[in-house]
């Protein structure tokens, strides 16, 4: 059952998150060297068409009153409008938003599905040759470079046998799906391989656990033993490891999305910070805080129900 | 003598010939989207608010200009336009302008969009471009279809100016209702559904994603079949950042075309059968971008002042071996400081041919023969600007420079490079206008922006300048463009290549073209069935 109680001390812990986020991004943005005009503005801009640009997007006033200009349109729901595109920093998010959720919602659903089983077959067939070969093969994935496996995977699935479109975004839900299943992909074998090794140690510890000793001799199941007891058990170090891994996918997707040409925040927010894009750098930051915490909310919710003393 | 240029009646015989030639049997396919692959999306489709070749390359598309560059980037013909006439004092422009033409939204483009545009586009406080209309005193109509310009001194480049991108004619009654408190609030609206008179208007966009754009069907220029152009119904750009993919995509049939091809794939691409490997010939310009002041921003004294040791830095570099390094063959040396396809370019060859043994005795004239050490700013993960700089490290060791390669991000870099505190870092120009005094006035004026930042100031490279602004002989003008030249080889910089558009389009796509200004043409494009 939903530990109301748990649930809003959780949700009341983000709101100083979030004052702290909002802080420190405004003042490390105008922290970095160069500003937005010197970022954007090409040769042919001479300074005094810098000043007077300046003046216009209000970075000429002293910092605390553009921190406290920044804060009141936040309150309002204002994330402002980006200097480089020039539309509002909403309108922005709203569209390179989704195409990372999508993506990492694939990636970690592939990458779940990829290392339940394959964890416990590792488990289970403990040193044996399945068991290295599952690892060794892992291993190998997760020590090449993203951007190669997504360049094989296109050339060979998209370019040669054209199972898959070479990278894009798509215009329908199912096409979404489609064309980001090459991406997901790759990101799920790192995920995967995290996950995989997280789970095979956690059910190889399960299984040496007294419990489970009992309910062997209680006479039950193997496959009842193996559901409510060794998954349930050894899930719940994973769903912890779950919530940082899938926050790092968010923001770090950043060469999947460029090899895969998917409009993500992963590009936009390097694109930002490149063209020290003020408002952008900033909403994105607390977009992405505002979804990262509520996936932690999530596997927090989980590990409670896995197991209750987390809610206590 | 009345100077008169009667552009309408050559580029009528022009197309005349090119009718004959192309003859009845070549039928022309219409319809169909050509889907063509950006490194990057556009920005700000604003023609006078805008500062990025990734907007002004695709603007013509969209709107329309009283004269047009030509394919080669070097003439004019007729756009909104269809005659212009320069009086015999070169005090004034009178512009008729073209029967019947309307907005992509159908409403008639009128003399008082024309007067309301070109105001807008030579006002001071509204973009950085105004400089190209500086010599505009005041924009009149005499008559519905005729608008004069009444110039403060003869501007020899007045009517390239009027085909260059920042004065395209707008709607003033549709810009002005779009939402906004102010005229930057406005074009800010106003550029998300723009509306123009180009062959193609948006229909949708997807910032960094997707920009569609579909046929203007009131443009007013007739196809080699008689027909309204453009022959396509829409072009579709796909942003695709990552140079494999983009090229994956052409390759795989998703995409009918797409730019920025890298150099290293050129070869490979030329030998694919089912492609047309296009090196587009440019204006663009790689150099080594010198801070010639007499201290650093640190207070330390700057070799890089004195003019013998910038020749040696020039004689020690090899530039083919760069060309070979870092455009794999494709581009070609630089014979001045602007590209041989900008008009009044003077020279053939390499500027300065590699000479280690000269380099060396200027850097002991200069009382430099114990060495030198200084840093180039590079953006960091650049491998181009890497390639480059590396090379020129190890080329001018030779002369006893040590050469310390600095990379930054493109914010600092810019920041560093406005503020003079830099000893080199490297450029890259490509013009915007069919003329040189842009590229001019950016790298040699020192009123500009001090050649580059450089500091660099020569008194009669800057009265030669102001002369050639005001002066209307052609032949008087291009000696002083070619003593410019001239002067300029003791400059602040170091030449290094000039480099073609790399675009690769599919067999069937005919007809595109990417102007030396860089303007992406699909105006004539087509795809053959």
């Amino acid at each position: 059952m939903l530990n109301l109680g748990f649930v809003v001390r959780r949700l009341l812990q983000m709101i100083p998150t979030f004052v702290f986020i909002l802080v420190v991004t405004f003042v490390i943005v105008r922290l970095l060297p160069g500003d937005p005009l010197s970022a954007q503005a090409g040769d042919r801009v001479t300074d005094a068409q810098v000043a007077h640009a300046q003046a216009e997007l209000g970075l000429d006033q002293p910092m605390l009153v553009q921190f406290f200009l920044f804060v009141k349109h936040v309150l309002s729901g204002d994330l402002g409008r980006s200097y480089v595109v020039q539309i509002p920093v909403w309108r922005l998010i709203g569209q390179r938003l989704p195409p990372t959720l999508i993506l990492t919602a694939m990636s970690t659903i592939l990458g779940i599905l990829i290392a339940v089983p394959l964890a416990f077959v590792a488990a289970l067939r403990r040193d044996r040759v399945s068991d290295a070969a599952i690892r060794g093969t892992f291993q190998v994935g997760l020590s090449m470079p993203v951007f190669y496996i997504g360049l094989v995977l296109l050339t060979v699935f998209s370019a040669q046998l054209r199972w898959f479109p070479v990278g894009g975004y798509g215009d329908s839900m199912a096409d979404h799906v489609y064309h980001l299943f090459l991406p997901s992909l790759t990101l799920a074998v790192s995920l995967a391989a995290v996950l995989m090794r997280n789970l095979r140690t956690a059910i190889i510890d399960v299984l040496n656990a007294e419990y489970v000793d009992f309910a062997r001799a209680k006479g039950l199941m193997p496959r009842v033993i193996m559901i409510r007891h060794v998954l349930r058990n050894a899930l719940i170090s994973s769903v912890a490891l779950l919530g940082p891994t899938i926050g790092t996918l968010l923001g770090g997707a950043v060469i999947t999305e460029s090899v895969f040409a998917i409009p993500g925040v992963g590009r936009l927010m390097i694109d930002s910070i490149y063209g020290r894009d003020y408002p952008v750098i900033q909403g994105l930051t607390l977009s992405l805080a505002v979804v990262v915490s509520l996936i932690f909310l999530a596997t927090d919710l989980i590990q409670a129900a896995l197991d209750p003393r987390v809610a206590q | 003598m009345k100077i008169s240029f009667k552009f309408a009646a050559t580029s009528a015989l022009l197309l005349g010939i090119s009718l004959a030639t192309l003859g009845p049997a070549e039928a022309l396919t219409r319809g169909g989207t050509l889907v063509y692959g950006r490194y990057a999306d556009s920005l700000f489709v604003e023609p006078v608010l805008n500062d990025g070749n990734v907007d002004i390359w695709i603007l013509s598309n969209i709107y329309d200009t009283l004269i047009l560059p030509t394919d080669d980037g070097k003439g004019l013909q007729p756009g909104l336009a269809t005659a212009w006439q320069v009086a015999p004092d070169g005090m004034s422009v009178t512009v008729t302008l073209r029967e019947g033409t309307m907005f992509s939204d159908g409403s008639p483009i009128t003399a008082d969009d024309v007067k309301w545009s070109l105001d807008r586009a030579r006002d001071p406080q509204k973009g950085i471009w105004n400089f190209l209309l500086e010599s505009v005193g005041s924009v009149d109509i005499k008559d519905p279809k005729t608008i004069v310009l009444t110039l403060k001194h003869p501007d020899p480049a007045i009517l390239s100016a009027l085909s260059v991108f920042n004065t395209s004619i707008m709607p003033k009654k549709q810009f002005e209702a779009a939402a906004g408190a102010d005229d930057a609030a406005k074009a800010k609206t106003f550029s998300e559904h723009p509306v123009g008179s180009g062959p193609f208007t948006i229909q949708s966009w997807n910032h960094g994603s997707e920009m569609k754009l579909v046929k203007n069907p009131h443009y007013w220029r007739k196809g080699e079949d008689g027909q309204p152009l453009p022959y396509l119904d829409g072009v579709t750009f796909e942003v695709i950042p990552d140079d494999a993919t983009r090229i994956l995509k052409v390759q795989s049939g998703e995409l009918d075309g797409a730019e920025f091809i890298p150099f290293s794939r050129v070869e490979e691409l030329k030998a694919d059968d089912k492609l047309d490997m296009e090196l587009f010939p440019s204006t663009k310009v790689a150099y080594g971008n010198l801070n010639v002041r007499p201290k650093l921003k640190d207070g330390s004294d700057n070799p890089l002042s004195n003019e013998k040791v910038r020749q040696a830095l020039n004689y020690a570099a090899d530039k083919d071996a760069i060309i070979a390094i870092v455009t794999h063959g494709v581009g070609t040396p630089m014979s001045s400081y602007m590209s041989a396809a900008t008009p009044m370019h003077v020279g053939s060859g390499t500027e300065f041919p590699v000479d280690v043994e000269k380099a060396k005795s200027l850097m002991k004239e200069a009382g430099f023969d114990k060495g030198i050490s200084f840093s180039c700013l590079v953006i960091a993960g650049n491998v181009d600007e890497i390639g480059i700089a590396t090379a020129l490290q190890q080329m001018w060791s030779e002369i006893g420079v040590k050469l310390n390669i600095e990379q930054v991000d493109n914010a600092t870099l810019q920041a560093k490079y406005r503020a003079g505190d830099f000893s080199m870092r490297l450029g890259y120009w490509t013009d915007d206008i069919a003329d040189p005094n842009e590229i001019t006035s950016y790298f040699g004026y020192s009123p500009t922006i001090q050649a580059q930042h450089s500091g660099w100031k020569n008194d009669e490279f800057d009265k030669l300048y102001e002369a050639s602004q005001k002066e209307l002989d052609a032949k008087k003008r291009a000696d002083e463009y070619a003593r410019m030249q001239e002067i300029y080889k003791n400059g602040p910089i170091v030449p290094l290549y000039e480099s073609p558009y790399p675009v690769v389009l599919k067999k069937s796509v005919k007809g595109f073209v990417q102007i030396p200004l860089g303007n992406n043409i699909f105006s004539a494009a087509h795809i053959e069935k």
